[in-house]
């Protein structure tokens, strides 16, 4: 049985369609790199997965079961985490604060208390190297620590799938390789956590991700182990703006 | 009640429909192109009823001669308010601007109340009636309803017909885009604020040739509850379908007001007032967006 | 962090003023009507605050709950005064209060919270007036003459026990409605639902995508505010003027005097409700020998300038300055 599963999900705005017939499977422990070029409907696609919106058309199923019409704080529960492309701490609460938000509402809620998610939320910040910054507010932390705050505040949701929206963007080589580092580390002993990326960047992509999907206009074009993904002409096509040749 | 009474009693509910239509035309304007709230809608309108309370008894000049006047005032007060306060709070959360707007007004009650006191002030501006066969309406009203609409038209004009109007159009579709084609997004801002505030203004001029009496400073509140309605009604950011709905809200006020008459045991005026909150809740509990607006 | 008693020591501040405040008038018999009117304004605030302060959602119609909570003492009173229940009849009154307010923050919340920030505004800008012109226009609870229970107060208990009532035992409930409502801020803030409201307050998408049921948090507020201030009412209101009529109990000013108190003390903090009541009662009592009337004038340009400038208010301000400093702990 996937993890995640989306059956020919539609999503339209006005007269736009944002997400296309989009199937696709992943399963648990994955990790998955979606690429696109911007408008490709990657954004909204997450925010289909993550409940913020509701398809228009098809199903979205995790762990096999029907999703597709629960509240978001609910799918949250279930183990879907994200973080945003643009940073969304709560910037006047401190880093620790932030990210116990995540530790007492996400998997674990109902069963861990302030004083545990506290604990909890210790051990994340010092996983992303934060702790320094840990009574800061977070309004203070510069981009790329919110970012990593971001993350340590999705992980202590005690996940199963974790949505990650162009958490690279800005960050220095260096810093991505460590990143992409520490991700795979976190799938090896959490075992559960699935990282999906959605990325530009190439680095990323072909560091972290085991399978790669390709999103254009909407659709999903390619569907691939990472290698095979990056070397079809398509994917080419689709970054170098030529046409393509009828699918 | 007859029919007669009831065909008279809503022919005055439309004519009053249109003034409180173009009343809320201002709130729907700042909604639509700010995305504020004006919580203190109801101290404008206020400021225009003063206006046009002023100029006659102090000037002689009748509630017509107000209209531009109060026009004035009200752009003056809006340009006054966005540069001191309202430019401030771009991009802060919505609880900010509720507050500012909020306390915009009640500084505007306490103001009116320095200059003129508490008393209940009126006049009387008598043009004749015009006798239809159901109901008799005076000449003032009708002019108050010729009035509004002739705003309306002009608005609409406005807005698609001349350059400025068209820029503000832009911005509410697309501010970003809109900065991108050239357009100067904080003027239109600027411009929308007090377009708005001066629409509610000269509201209160034509609320008056209406209701000449019971001009005091806290006579705002009811119509900010009454603009509330009408608005969520015609869709918070159209100022259109703002319009229409407030015949629609006239209509249904008068129209109510009699059947509630019908009913021994309650009194009339209050439950008319408690209808509009009923309205309101019943909107936003089927469907917010307005039964006439689209986002 | 704060384990075991630490946790409660922000309450001392709190407690100490509340004392400083009861001693006072005590002790000094033209004081007393200063003091209740203090702690009236530092309750309101609590109880205000709770749900603008918490959740960042202004409730135009708060009156309407301080209202109810009147009605609900005087019906109490007026009705059942016949029934030997003695002191009992006050209690019922103070639970009819709450059950009341409850109800109708339920109503109003069920509808009114599911939508955004500007839409709960306008929805609660007529809880006030419209619940007002309910009573008036179907001429129930006394309709637009409201009740006088002040012979019905006399009857059950005597000229002495009655009069010790509507004035001592009026005012110290407020007092302690007062506490209540800063034990239970304490326990908000601190507790789990302090951290949903934080999270929905600084932002509500991420807060539902990191799994809070922002809507149920949101309610927790309104209703446990609404439910405090319909107790202050039954009290400080009800059962201290022994009548309740439409035009002063729906009055709107309340309103806004409950914005200034918790904008201007700091929202969302434990003291600021606390120092803002303080203060704007103070200013108040002084304005009136001075400058009658012109409370609001000079008010709420202050409220302007504090959302636009301090929007953390006294006490958040406080609270930074004393970031690092013994003092710390004992200030929330």
């Amino acid at each position: 049985m996937a993890l995640l599963k989306l059956d020919r999900v539609t999503k339209r705005f006005g007269g736009l369609v944002a997400v296309n017939e989009v199937s696709l499977e992943i399963e648990q422990g994955e990790l998955i790199g979606i690429v696109g070029p911007n408008g490709s409907g990657k954004t909204t696609l997450y925010n289909l997965i993550s409940g913020i919106y509701h398809p228009d058309e098809g199903r979205v199923f995790f762990e096999g079961r029907d999703i597709t019409d629960l509240p978001p704080y609910e799918r949250a529960h279930l183990g879907i985490a994200r973080t945003f492309q643009i940073s969304r701490p709560f910037g006047s609460a401190t880093v620790r604060e932030n990210v116990a938000v995540g530790a007492l509402f996400g998997t674990l809620h109902g069963q861990i208390g302030v004083e545990e998610a506290m604990e909890v939320a210790d051990r994340y910040i010092e996983l992303v190297g934060l702790t320094p910054e840990r009574d800061k507010p977070a309004g203070a932390l510069t981009p790329v620590e919110k970012k990593l705050m971001e993350i340590a505040r999705a992980l202590a949701m005690r996940p199963k799938l974790l949505l990650m929206d162009e958490a690279m963007a800005g960050m220095h080589p260096k810093d991505i390789d460590k990143l992409v580092a520490f991700l795979r580390k976190v799938r090896d002993e959490e075992g559960i956590a699935i990282v999906a990326m959605v990325e530009h960047i190439m680095r990323a992509v072909v560091g972290m991700a085991e399978r790669v999907m390709v999103m254009h206009q909407g659709r999903k074009m390619v569907d691939a182990p990472t290698a095979e993904a990056l070397g079809d002409q398509r994917v080419v096509d689709i970054y170098l703006g030529r046409p393509l040749e009828e699918v | 009640m007859t029919w007669e009474q009831l065909g008279g009693n809503l022919i005055q509910g439309l004519i009053l429909g249109g003034v409180y239509g173009m009343a809320t035309m201002g709130l729907s304007l700042i909604f639509g192109v700010l995305r504020v709230v004006n919580v203190g809608h109801g101290a404008f309108v206020m400021v225009g009823a003063f206006v046009a309370f002023w100029l006659f008894t102090a000037l002689g000049l009748t509630p017509i001669a107000a209209i531009p006047a109060a026009l004035v005032v009200g752009m003056a007060l809006g340009f006054l308010f966005f540069y001191s306060v309202m430019r401030r709070l771009v991009g802060a959360p919505e609880l900010t601007s509720l507050l500012a707007t909020f306390a915009m007004g009640i500084i505007l009650e306490e103001v009116v109340k320095l200059i003129f006191g508490t008393e209940f002030r009126g006049y009387n501006w008598d043009v004749g009636k015009m006798d239809l066969s159901v109901t008799v309406l005076p000449l003032a009203k009708l002019y108050a309803f010729i009035g509004s609409v002739a705003i309306a038209a002009l608005l609409y004009f406005w807005f698609n017909r001349t350059r400025a109007g068209t820029a503000v159009r832009s911005v509410v579709e697309d501010s970003e885009g809109a900065r991108v084609c050239g357009v100067n997004v904080g003027w239109v801002y600027a411009l929308s604020f007090a377009l708005g505030i001066g629409l509610t203004v000269t509201s209160g001029v034509l609320l008056t040739m209406f209701i000449p009496v019971g001009i005091n400073p806290y006579m705002g509140g009811v119509y900010t509850l009454k603009a509330f309605v009408i608005a969520v009604l015609g869709g918070l950011a159209s100022p259109y379908g703002a319009f229409f709905a407030g015949v629609i809200f006239g209509l249904i006020e008068n129209g109510s007001y009699s059947l509630f008459a019908l009913v021994p045991g309650l009194e009339p005026f209050a439950m008319t007032r408690f209808l509009s909150f009923a309205i309101l809740l019943l909107i936003l509990l089927i469907r917010p967006t307005g039964l006439l607006g689209t986002k | 962090m704060t384990r075991g008693a630490t946790k409660y020591l922000p309450l001392l501040p709190v407690y100490l003023i509340y004392l400083v405040l009861f001693l006072v008038a005590e002790g000094m018999p033209g004081m007393w009507q200063l003091m209740a009117m203090l702690v009236f304004y530092c309750a309101v605030g609590q109880a205000f605050n709770i749900f603008l302060g918490m959740t960042g959602y202004v409730n135009f119609g708060y009156v309407a709950f301080l209202a109810l909570g009147t009605y609900g003492m005087a019906l109490s009173i007026y009705h059942f005064h016949q029934l030997p229940l003695g002191v009992g009849i006050v209690l019922l009154g103070l639970l009819l209060a709450v059950v009341m307010a409850v109800l109708l923050a339920l109503m109003v919340g069920a509808v009114a919270l599911r939508l955004g920030g500007a839409y709960f505004a306008i929805a609660t800008i007529g809880v006030n007036e419209g619940f007002r012109y309910l009573i008036e226009g179907t001429k129930i609870w006394g309709g637009s003459e409201g009740i006088i229970f002040s012979k019905q107060l006399l009857d059950t208990f005597g000229r002495e026990v009655a009069n010790k009532l509507s004035t001592f035992w009026a005012d110290v409930s407020v007092l302690i409605i007062a506490a209540l409502a800063a034990l239970i801020t304490l326990h908000f803030i601190r507790g789990k639902t302090g951290y949903a409201l934080m999270a929905l307050r600084e932002d509500e998408e991420a807060a539902k995508v990191m799994g809070i049921n922002v809507t149920k948090y949101k309610l927790i507020a309104f209703v446990t505010s609404a439910a405090l201030a319909g107790l202050i009412g039954a009290m400080a209101w009800g059962l201290k003027l022994t009548y309740v009529f439409p035009p002063e109990a729906f009055d709107i000013s309340y309103t806004v005097e409950g914005i200034i108190i918790v904008m201007l003390g700091g929202a969302g903090t434990l003291l600021g409700p606390v120092v803002g009541g303080l203060l704007y009662g103070l200013a108040k009592y002084w304005l009136t020998v001075i400058l009658p009337g012109f409370q609001l004038l000079i008010f709420a340009p202050i409220i302007i300038v504090v959302v636009v400038a301090f929007p953390e208010g006294i006490v958040g301000m406080l609270r930074q300055r004393l970031k690092g400093t013994p003092f710390e702990p004992f200030v929330l």
